[in-house]
Order: structure tokens, then sequence, then C-alpha cells
């Protein structure tokens, strides 16, 4: 018999970290810790959603602000010009995030090798300046203002935790379903997969579209967060390394490791690059050579040879 | 008429600036199978020197090429040396050769960010604003100079990988390194004395772009995305597939100023890249052999 590819002990987990998350906030009063978690619950949902791509396929984004931007701009648009409400603008974001991942994606993921990631770079920088100029969508370097609702920012909490537990179990599913196993032999050899019957192209595609949409959404939720956004900063470069380095720095292409690496990232960012904002694009570059130098697969890996000195073995099947 | 003429000639001209950029990226690619993403970080730097060596020292940039070559070229040595040959060779290394390269990039950046803050910068010689007549329009002086510099650098590396030991060498190795070993080429070696060899490169087409154009940090992103934009083009195989290709990129970029806003033409490059990988993917890289 075939071992069912979702651990119960998994679900238990991630609905008992849920439970004490989604009450936590009753029990205390601390609005600069509840905000930072809020941030933090995004940084997961984003990293996740990186990963998905550059873990699961290897195929590293440099520029997945390009759809996080779009998103946040569209769902935004949405709801000051069309009066749409808050969640149906951002899966609207989402949406359209997708497919335009979908359009520059499509035809560099085709093509073995690094083509994608280097097109990612030239998506990244070409799709901030369009939308810096493109004053109808965003209002150009002047930005958007959401309608500010009392309350909203307290309330956004239990969202961005939803968002955060979607994704969570939706890097189970690409994970470890039987089309996570596509995914993974697409990674390995692409021609083997198709020898077997995995249509890389499909798979591919679809795997970019959900990417694309979670970050648009992620960039929708954001937006309603800071009722403000701003073209320099959604498609910011700094946010597209942000996700690649929680995803290194947790550990790519595991399951919950970029949500650990978007934790350790947000709270570091928090309390020690804040302080040092001149350095932080060089302390990113450093962390990404040492972890790749050292532990390639970050906390994950750390956490896994720490395991087995104390004689833990993973299921061959599970192992990440 | 006067102005496409005009038009014509820039493109030539800064056709050679690319074909240099470009030719340290196929280089590395070509033979260590590795994109270098701090191509645009040694382009900077190459930049970042020149301009430093003009200001400071008052050395003309053209006589700074050769010192910063060899500077960029030891930087290249001990790039790979110290960092990338550490790494997993092939497919499954591929990921995180491009994200150890991107981490050295952003260092690089951050470096010149703390040295000479963010502010753009630019090469002002005593001839930057010279013109000649040529065929009917002004030509500058300059950048003459640039493409006459990138022609020689382009022709010593053709002789280079032709006639000497060094470029048989780096040539077979970029063909079959197991049977490399076997007939005595330190294979790591060759790999070392490439990466260095690209990495002068970049740095000496950033050298000559700074002469053309405004600078800060960041500098190097665009360059690299257009580098790569040649390689795919023009693929491996030879300088004068790189030099058409880089032609063609020119003369797109170029031609684009008349129908496009002139903000939308960072994007031209990019939109290049998607058509050719959508138009001819089945070409790219095809030939292995370099020279």
């Amino acid at each position: 018999m075939k071992p069912p590819w979702v651990r119960p002990r998994a679900v238990v987990g991630l609905l008992a970290v849920c439970a004490v998350l989604a009450v936590g906030p009753l029990l205390h009063g601390d609005l600069y810790a509840h905000n930072l978690v809020t941030l933090t619950f995004l940084g997961i949902a984003a990293a996740l959603a990186w990963n998905w791509l550059g873990g699961y396929l290897g195929q590293v984004s440099f520029g997945h602000a390009a759809m996080f931007g779009l998103g946040g701009f569209v769902a935004a648009r949405a709801q000051i010009s069309l009066n749409m409400p808050m969640v149906p603008a951002w899966v609207f974001g989402g949406l359209v995030a997708g497919l335009y991942a979908l359009v520059w994606g499509h035809p560099t993921l085709r093509l073995r090798g690094p083509y994608f990631s280097i097109a990612t770079i030239g998506v990244g920088e070409a799709t901030r300046l369009v939308c810096t100029y493109w004053d109808w969508l965003t209002g150009g370097s002047s930005g958007l203002s959401l309608p500010m609702q009392v309350g909203l920012k307290y309330r956004l909490y239990w969202y961005g935790l939803v968002l955060a537990a979607l994704a969570v179990a939706g890097s189970y599913v690409l994970r470890r379903s039987p089309l996570g196993l596509s995914l993974l032999a697409i990674k390995s050899d692409v021609d083997a997969a198709s020898d077997v019957g995995v249509s890389s192209t499909r798979l591919q595609d679809l795997v970019l579209f959900i990417s694309g949409a979670t970050m648009g959404l992620c960039g929708g939720f954001y937006a309603s967060y800071f009722s403000y956004i701003e073209p320099g900063d959604m498609f910011g470069f700094d946010r597209s390394i942000s996700w690649v380095l929680m995803g290194v720095i947790g550990g790519i292409g595991t399951i919950v490791g970029p949500a650990l690496g978007a934790v350790i990232f947000v709270l570091v960012r928090q309390f020690l690059i804040a302080s040092y904002p001149q350095l932080y694009l060089g302390l990113y570059g450093v962390l990404l050579v040492l972890v790749i130098l050292f532990e390639p697969l970050g906390l994950t890996g750390l956490a896994l040879r720490l395991a087995h000195r104390f004689g833990y073995r993973e299921r061959p099947d599970l192992a990440t | 008429m006067e102005r496409f003429a005009e038009l014509l000639i820039a493109s030539i001209l800064l056709a050679g600036l690319y074909a240099t950029m470009a030719y340290g990226l196929g280089l590395i690619y070509g033979v260590l199978r590795i994109v270098n993403l701090n191509h645009g970080g040694m382009i900077m730097a190459g930049a970042y020197a020149g301009w430093w060596l003009h200001e400071e020292l008052g050395i003309d940039p053209y006589l700074a090429l050769l010192p910063v070559a060899l500077a960029a070229f030891l930087v290249g040595v001990l790039t790979y040396g110290l960092l990338v040959r550490r790494l997993p060779r092939g497919a499954a290394g591929g990921v995180q050769s491009l994200l150890l390269l991107f981490g050295v990039w952003l260092v690089v950046r951050n470096a010149a960010y703390l040295m000479f803050t963010g502010n753009d910068q630019t090469v002002r010689t005593s001839y930057s604003t010279l013109a000649v007549p040529l065929a009917g329009a002004l030509v500058s002086v300059n950048r003459l100079a640039v493409f006459a510099a990138a022609l020689a650098t382009l022709v010593i590396l053709h002789l280079l990988l032709r006639k000497t030991y060094l470029g048989k060498a780096i040539r077979a190795v970029a063909q079959n390194p197991e049977s490399c070993t076997l007939v005595g080429i330190s294979v790591e070696r060759i790999y070392m004395l490439t990466f260095g060899l690209g990495t002068a490169l970049a740095a000496v087409a950033g050298l000559l772009g700074a002469t053309l154009f405004p600078f800060n940090p960041s500098f190097g992103a665009g360059e690299l995305l257009k580098s790569f934009v040649v390689v795919v083009l023009g693929g491996l195989g030879s300088i004068a597939g790189t030099a058409i290709a880089a032609l063609i990129l020119a003369l797109v970029e170029v031609f684009a100023i008349l129908v496009i806003p002139a903000y939308l033409t960072a994007a031209v490059g990019f939109v290049l890249l998607v058509l050719v990988l959508v138009l001819r993917p089945g070409g790219l890289f095809g030939q292995r052999v370099l020279g």
C-alpha cells in the first residue's frame, strides 16, 4: 500500500499552530508585536510562493516583485475605481499577476538552463519602469492611497494568518502529492520526466501561475495593510531579493524551510538591518554566499544534520 | 536621411561595446557552464575603477584599460578559487551558482555604494565633447575611441583563443573536459583562468561604458541583461556571431527611440530576449566551440 502523502502529524501540527496564533492577539495588547506578526505572515506566504518555483522546479526568480507590485496595484485600483470589496480585489489582483507571470515566463521556462532566472532580472526592472510611468494604474511615482478604514489594520492579522496557512498547505500539496513527485521529476531531469509521461510544459506553467497569483495576492494584502503604495517600493529590487533570501536561509525546496526563513528574516530586518540601512544589500549578499557555500539547505539542512546526530532517520519517500 | 545615417553610425559604434561586454559572459558560460551573475557587478566595478583613476590620479581612461583589466582578472581568479570552485557543476549546481554569484554581486554593489555613494558619476575627459564629421553625420571622438578599443580587445581575444596554447586549451575544455584531463590539461586551472578572462572583459566593457554613460552602483543590471541577449542571439560560436548579435541589439535599441518613449527603451533588450527565446530557441548556445 502506498503511504499517504500527508502525515496526520503534519495536519494536526499546522492546525494547532494556527489555533494558537488565531487566539494569541486576544490574550495580549501589544500592538507592535501584533503588526510584526502580521508582516511575518505576509513574508511566509510570499517566501513559500517563491519557493514553489525556485525550490520545487529549480527556477530561481530574481524578479518576483513584478507580480507582487502588479497584484497590489490592480487590487488597489479595483477598490478605488470599481469599488470592489477587499478580498475579491485581492483575488482579482492575484489572477492578473498570475497571467502576467505566464506572459513572460511561459517562453523562458521552455528552455533548459538559466534563461528563466536571467529573464526575471529584466522583468523586475522593466515592470518597475513601465509601472512608474503608467499613471492611470499606479498613480505614477506619487502612488495610490486607499480609503482608510478604522481597525482594518488590526483585523488584517487574521487574514494574514489564513493566507500563510493556505500557503503552507499549498506547499504540502505541491511537494508531497503525486503532482509534487512530477515536479521533482521535472527538476531532476526534464527528458526522463517526459519519457514517463510527465507533461513538463503544463506543470511548469501551472506552478508559475500559482506562484505569480499568490505573489499578486500578497501584494493586494500589502496594499490594504499600508493603505498607501507607490511603485518604487512595490517593485523594488530589494523586495525581490528578500524572498530569495528567505528561501535560501530556510532551505530551498523544502516545505516549511522558507516559512522559517521568513520569520528569521523579518525579525533580523526589524532589529538589526534597520539600524544599518546602508549595509543591508551587502548583508543579504554575504548571507547568500555563506549559506550556499556551507549549508545549501539552509536552516532545514542544519536541523536535519542535528537530528541525524541524535539518531533520527526520515522516511526515505518523504526526504526533503 | 541624415538622421538615419546618424543613428546607423551610433548603432555600429555601440555594438562594439556590447560585443566586448557579452563575450565575457559567453566565455565563462561556454567553458564552465555557469552564468556569471556578478558580470553586472564587474561592469560597474570597471566603470568606478576608471572613474577613480581619472579623478584621483588623472589617468586617461584609455590608459587605465590595461591595469583595470589585470586587476579584474585577478578578482575573477580569486572569485573562482575561493567561491565558485566549491560548487557542484551541471544542472544541480545551476541554482547554487546563480545564487552564489548573485550574492557576490550584491556585496560588490554595496561596497561601491559605501565607497562612492549612490550618486550618478561620469568620466569627463578633455575630448569628451569633441566630434568629427563622418558620412554626413557628426560623430563623437570618444565613441570612435570606445569602438576602436572594443575592436582591439576582441581581436586580441580572437588571437589568444586561436593561436596560443592557453586559448587552444580553453577551447578544448569547452568541448570536453574529461578528455582534457587525459591529455594533461589541468581543467581546474583552465576554469580559473577563463573566469579571470571573462571578468576582465566585463571590467573593460564597464570602463569603456563609463566614458559614454553616467553610472551608479546599480549600473550593470541592464548591461548583464544585454550581454545575455547577445549571447543568446549570437551563440557561443564565434566572435563574428557575437559581433552580429551585438549589432542587432544596438540597432533595435537605437532605432527604438524613433517609435517609443524614452523611458521604455530600457525594456527593449528584455523584449528582444523573449522574442529570441520564442522564435529561435533551438540554435541557442548550439555551437560549443569557442574562437
